[in-house]
């Protein structure tokens, strides 16, 4: 899918009027099958259209989603013929299609798709269908179901869409999302890109009605907790399991496949239709028997499906908040309430254990090794009085008592037992303080905190890290994490900068890793000394010879603020997608428990939904790396 | 080896019949895997022993039960073919009427008396193997239970509900608009061709294999229906005499 996630960070925005729109509709459906919402039978439905003038572009988010087209109920895999000797007849090619008109939660839903069907072997029937669409996106208006603002969905960043009508006042101004959605402008509606560009519409925040107490980010965990909450049995008990859930969610995409014989029994078809783990039988074993017998194993199943085993995976909730769900359920299942429910259980669970103020108390933790790293900079590890489980890229606070807490990066990675590494530079009176730390001594520790990098959604792909300074030392976490898990790992490169070369970190590790093969290490310093015999420059220096596939990498970057407004800009023009992009956006995150406001990015919580955040999460987001 | 079939039919419309006739087309390809050897409808005579067994009409009366116990002792498969086999059909009604009164109603009273019984479902009289459910039945459905027959398949219903069937047509749900809709209970396979038409489900088909019953009667009571509302709901397909 490399082409059409080609992003032009010079993303073109022009304005053009409704019956531009049209006629450009209109000119494609001479080379393309146009799919767009549409009155049908007193009805608007997403379906081909016959004249341009049936699109409507302002339709409610009830409409079912594009995956009718792009996943669709009925699709045949393959034609047999029985007489003599059996034969395999494979199917046609997806006919090239527009999909006009495609609310921004749809789009994040196609990702998803994208996520699920490629992940491992490919579906080659979805790819042929994803390949041969064309996405174009549209504004819309919530409803009263829709709660897609508590999940970053209702806004879309270019790369999930090839064209974007984005609505303003009685005219639309058409963002270009990738070079197909470019190349369809020129050949279809030419004028438009003569058009002076426009500056992009500043991001217009949405309102619904329903919202998430808390962010994506934690709800696996609360899942995870809430795995024998009563609330499963009680919406397991008013389920009528009729799968409209499912069948409706654009996202879900489980089928069964089945054989349609010819009524002349001279041969048939296997086609794949949608299932739904609502309904009886979903599960069934041929010896008899169900793995999920009951409503409430299934309801629970679903939710466990959307909002933590594949946020798990891909590091994004299977969900898109477009209310299709709860809007068709006639025993009024809510994801909203279920979830908020939940997440108030879990909370009260919390203050029940803990004395008023508990979560700011910090456990003693022990210095089991100290010692110097680079000038000014020194490694601790700690022994903590439990095990401690945490994704590379989490936090924890350290606490000096009377001189007060700060946050540290964990360097280290998991190791099942205690112990945690931290890299503490020496600016003020609290790292100072940490410096003259001697093994036996006593800090404080909370934590960890935060969401890490998504190390099971990046398996299968290579990996490109780039470090700037000290943003180095969350990075050694997620070496470790993948070094440990090397062969599930295509190419790991790293670029390191360094602003001399006393200042490079982990130089033992770095030389290591070198020589065994296991990571490309590439490494500049801005001043070098006698010893130093590497390139000079800054670390965008060493993009120029880089040859990763843009289609199959994932980047992980860290750095000070300044390093990520030259990096990502070249990242995209690489031709990442913007949700391949995993930055640390480190903010001064003082209690770590989404309260205390001081880390907050916009509306984003940094010590919750990061420090390690995907670009199309805070694209947009004016505090992230403007400024 | 074409599957020796033959039709019966007891207390009924002999619309289910019908619906197999107007298969059209179709129909002459279905001839292809079996042979007809007994069809009131269209041929007289007797056939013998049977692979398949279409049994059409509720069964009334000590006449009708020795007729389809004799079908039943001549044939490998008994298959219920429409409502009225299958659940009791709309003659099931009659059980919660005064037997004179309906007589009345539906023969005049210069007739003299028929000798009925109380309809009830072929399953109560012998074994059924196979069910085809609807009234009428659907065509594309019967010819793939046959199909399923004569390649030795077992032959499959949808175990989801009608609304599965309306969420695919993209209907509005008939809750929405302030009506009860069976669709939540009943076993899909119309094509929801009642919603479609702009009416309600009214459960033709029968029960699902297992209806979610506490989830629906709350969604019912929450509608304001009454015990009574909800069995006059059922009463129509589902009731096969029950009370």
């Amino acid at each position: 899918m490399g082409e059409p996630r080609r992003h032009a960070p010079e993303s073109l925005w022009v304005g053009v009027s409704e019956v531009d729109v049209h006629r450009l509709v209109r000119a494609l459906m001479s080379s393309y099958e146009v799919v767009g919402a549409r009155l049908r039978r007193g009805r608007l439905v997403l379906d081909r259209l016959a004249d341009h003038a049936e699109l409507r572009l302002d339709y409610p988010p009830r409409v079912h989603s594009p995956k009718k087209f792009l996943f669709p109920n009925w699709e045949r895999l393959f034609r047999f013929r029985l007489q003599g000797t059996v034969r395999l007849e494979a199917e046609h090619a997806a006919p090239p299609r527009v999909l006009f008109g495609l609310h921004p939660c749809d789009l994040h839903a196609v990702r998803i798709l994208d996520d699920c069907l490629f992940d491992g072997q490919a579906d080659t029937a979805y790819r042929a269908k994803r390949e041969a669409s064309i996405l174009v996106g549209v504004d819309c208006d919530p409803d009263d179901h829709c709660f897609c603002t508590s999940l970053g969905t209702d806004r879309v960043a270019a790369g999930f869409f090839d064209l974007f009508l984005h609505r303003d006042g009685d005219r639309y101004l058409v963002q270009v999302g990738s070079g197909r959605g470019r190349a369809l402008l020129e050949r279809f509606a030419p004028g438009w890109l003569s058009r002076p560009p426009e500056d992009p519409l500043p991001l217009q925040p949405k309102r619904t009605r329903r919202r998430l107490v808390r962010p994506p980010e934690v709800l696996a965990a609360v899942l995870e907790d809430g795995y024998d909450d009563p609330i499963w049995e009680e919406i397991g008990e008013r389920c009528l399991g009729c799968g409209s859930c499912t069948l409706l969610c654009p996202s879900c995409y489980c089928f069964t496949v089945e054989d349609r014989l010819r009524l002349d029994l001279a041969g048939g078809e296997r086609v794949r239709v949608w299932d739904s783990c609502q309904f009886d039988q979903f599960t069934q074993l041929s010896g008899g028997g169900e793995a999920r017998a009951n409503q409430a194993d299934r309801q629970r199943h679903r939710f466990f499906r959307k909002y933590k085993y594949l946020w798990d995976k891909h590091r994004r909730t299977a969900c898109v908040g477009c209310g299709r769900c709860s809007r068709e359920c006639l025993a009024r299942i809510d994801p909203v309430e279920v979830l908020n429910r939940l997440v108030e259980e879990r909370e009260a669970r919390v203050r029940a254990l803990r004395p008023p103020g508990g979560e700011y108390r910090p456990e003693l933790a022990e210095v089991v090794a100290a010692e110097p790293l680079s000038p000014g900079v020194r490694r601790l590890k700690l022994r903590l009085p439990r095990s401690v489980t945490f994704q590379p890229g989490m936090f924890v606070t350290v606490s000096v008592f009377g001189l007060g807490e700060a946050p540290f990066t964990i360097a280290s990675d998991p190791d099942g037992g205690p112990h945690l590494d931290l890299v503490v530079a020496a600016q003020g009176s609290l790292t100072r303080a940490l410096h003259r730390l001697r093994p036996g001594d006593v800090v404080g520790v909370r934590g960890p905190f935060g969401t890490g990098y998504p190390v099971d959604a990046m398996a299968g792909r290579d990996v490109l890290l780039v470090a700037g300074g000290l943003g180095m030392v969350i990075l050694r976490a997620l070496l470790l994490a993948l070094i440990a898990r090397r062969r599930e790992f295509g190419r790991i490169v790293l670029l390191y900068g360094a602003r001399h070369p006393q200042a490079l970190l982990f130089r033992d590790d770095l030389r290591r890793w070198l020589d065994r093969g296991v990571v490309d290490v590439r490494v500049i310093v801005e001043e070098g000394d006698r010893s130093w015999c590497g390139p000079l420059g800054n670390v965008v220096r060493l993009f120029r010879r880089l040859d990763l596939d843009p289609g199959r990498t994932v980047a992980a970057v860290s750095g000070p603020p300044d390093m990520y407004r030259f990096t990502t800009p070249l990242l995209l023009e690489m031709g990442l997608s913007p949700d391949r992009i995993l930055l640390n956006l480190e903010r001064r995150m003082k209690c770590g428990l989404g309260k205390c406001g001081k880390c907050r990015i916009d509306d984003l919580c940094v010590c919750e939904a990061g420090p390690v955040l995907p670009y199309d999460r805070v694209q947009g987001l004016r505090e992230a790396i403007e400024r | 080896m074409k599957l020796r079939a033959g039709f019966f039919d007891f207390t009924g419309c002999e619309g289910c019949q019908l619906a197999v006739l107007l298969l059209g087309e179709e129909l002459l390809d279905l001839l292809a895997l079996v042979d007809v050897v007994e069809f009131r409808e269209v041929m007289d005579g007797r056939g013998g022993d049977l692979d398949v067994a279409f049994v059409e009409g509720s069964i009334c009366g000590p006449e009708q039960e020795a007729r389809v116990r004799e079908v039943r002792e001549r044939s490998r498969v008994v298959v219920a073919l429409g409502s009225c086999a299958d659940t009791g059909g709309v003659n099931a009604l009659v059980h919660d009427l005064d037997p004179g009164a309906s007589h009345g109603i539906v023969y005049g009273r210069e007739h003299p008396p028929a000798r009925t019984g109380l309809p009830r479902p072929v399953s109560e009289v012998v074994r059924v193997d196979v069910r085809v459910p609807g009234c009428p039945v659907d065509g594309a459905e019967f010819l793939q239970v046959l199909q399923s027959l004569a390649v030795g398949r077992t032959p499959w219903l949808p175990a989801y509900p009608v609304c599965v069937e309306c969420r695919l047509a993209e209907l509005p749900c008939v809750f929405e608009r302030g009506e009860t809709c069976l669709g939540p209970v009943v076993r899909a396979g119309c094509g929801a061709r009642c919603p479609e038409g702009g009416d309600r489900c009214r459960g033709c088909r029968g029960l699902v294999d297992n209806p979610r019953e506490s989830a629906y009667r709350k969604v019912l009571e929450e509608q304001g229906l009454s015990a009574e509302d909800m069995v006059r709901e059922f009463r129509l397909f589902n009731l096969g005499g029950r009370r």
